[in-house]
């Protein structure tokens, strides 16, 4: 079986992921500017808080790969 | 612009203004050059050295103070530029620009030295330096307010439909409270929106006013006005000191009818200080509670909304506070006034 459903689940799963994480990355990417431009010391931190919002994306690769191989 | 990288700057801002072991450092200090030197390590560092050059002892820090707050003025409203806490911004900013104006009116009113009157100007406002100076230069107060008329100054406005009256009584109060009342309603104006940050904002001007007309009802309750004439001077648009509490309080005859009048009001705090007050006629005690009650407010609001404008507004609050309480400071150390007192002079740190 392999109609449309399987690989149409596993698009939504993985771009409503995409978008969550694009959307996250946005507001914590002009804060961190702002706060980069005040204090340059903190950089290092804001790097990491800026790519936590990655694991969403990742975990949607995850779900909509799960879809992929496991329904059949 | 984006709220929310205005506001992580604001933050950053924030996180450099002095704490209270930094002005306990400060208040310790035996006189204006050590306080100089402290000074010099922190965020007010440049702007000392800057003016120290220029000026020795007290006039060097307070151009340096002056300058520091030129300068974080200056900065918020090119942040804020385009973004929702614009209008709030200069509404904050617009005070200086009314303490500008007014400071050159008294000047010209009373004929001062242009160099006075230059020291005591803080171009932290929308008013540019070119039109201060320009404003300095003018031999009267008439060429003053032609002056903000050529230069289409909004200001203008309030100043040229009451000059014939100030011409003909010499009271520059007619001037002064035609600018104020100007002012409230331009930034009541800017805030029609039903937003949060409008809200808040609102809330403090409401405040704001009503800290004025007491401060004034006051004054006249002390010169024994007349109510009819007092009444002249109510600034609308406050919240809690509509107009007959004014004039019942103008006309109080009784200390005790004063603090009644307060009652249910903010200022009820006000009300064990004004026998005190009455009795030796000086209200310096109650305007400094009032501002301190103000400024406890006004920096109130940066713990609020933490996405929305009103960060920015209670920064600014926070930042003016610092900058006269260090000039306290400075002031006391100069005089010689001991430490318990200088504590006392403080305002809300």
């Amino acid at each position: 079986m392999a109609g449309w459903e399987i690989p149409m689940g596993a698009a939504i799963a993985f771009a409503a992921g995409a978008i969550g994480t694009a959307w996250a990355q946005s507001r914590i990417g002009s804060a961190g500017a702002g706060t980069i431009a005040e204090k340059p010391e903190t950089s290092g931190s804001i790097i990491v808080l800026e790519a936590i919002p990655e694991t969403l994306v990742i975990l949607g690769f995850v779900v909509a790969s799960m879809i992929i191989i496991m329904i059949e | 612009m984006d709220l929310g990288y205005i506001n992580a700057r604001v933050r950053g801002m924030h996180s450099r203004l002095l704490g209270q072991k930094d002005f306990d450092v400060l208040m310790i200090q035996k006189d204006i050059p050590s306080l100089a030197s402290e000074l010099e390590k922190t965020p007010y560092k440049d702007e000392i050295q800057e003016a120290s050059v220029l000026y020795p002892g007290l006039k060097g820090i307070e151009t340096a103070l002056r300058m520091n707050l030129v300068h974080t003025c200056q900065k918020i409203l090119s942040l804020v530029e385009g973004s929702d806490a614009e209008p709030l911004v200069l509404i904050i900013l617009a005070r200086w620009d009314i303490h500008n104006i007014k400071t050159v009116l008294r000047g010209k009113h009373v004929h001062v030295a242009p160099e006075e009157i230059e020291g005591a100007l803080i171009p932290a406002g929308t008013l540019g330096e070119p039109l201060l100076r320009e404003m300095i230069k003018q031999p009267d107060v008439r060429g003053v307010v032609d002056l903000l008329a050529t230069w289409e100054v909004p200001y203008a406005r309030p100043l040229t439909q009451c000059f014939d009256e100030y011409a003909s009584s010499r009271e520059l109060s007619v001037l002064e409270y035609a600018l104020d009342r100007f002012h409230y309603e331009y930034a009541h104006s800017l805030l029609e929106g039903n937003k949060e940050d409008h809200e808040v904002m609102r809330k403090l001007l409401q405040l704001e006013i009503d800290s004025l007309n007491l401060k004034n009802a006051l004054r006249m309750n002390r010169d024994k006005v007349d109510t009819g004439v007092a009444e002249g001077y109510f600034l609308p648009g406050g919240e809690h000191i509509p107009l007959e509490k004014f004039s019942a309080l103008v006309s109080a005859g009784r200390i005790d009818e004063i603090a009644e009048n307060l009652e249910g009001t903010p200022f009820a705090f006000l009300a064990p200080l004004v026998p005190e007050a009455m009795r030796t006629g000086k209200f310096s005690v109650l305007e400094k509670e009032l501002d301190k009650y103000l400024t406890k407010k006004g920096s109130g609001v940066f713990r609020s909304d933490p996405l929305g404008g009103a960060v920015v507004i209670g920064y600014l609050w926070k930042k003016q506070n610092e900058v006269v309480n260090i000039r306290i400071i400075a002031r006391c150390k100069d005089a010689r006034i001991s430490d318990a007192e200088l504590e006392e002079e403080l305002r809300h740190v």
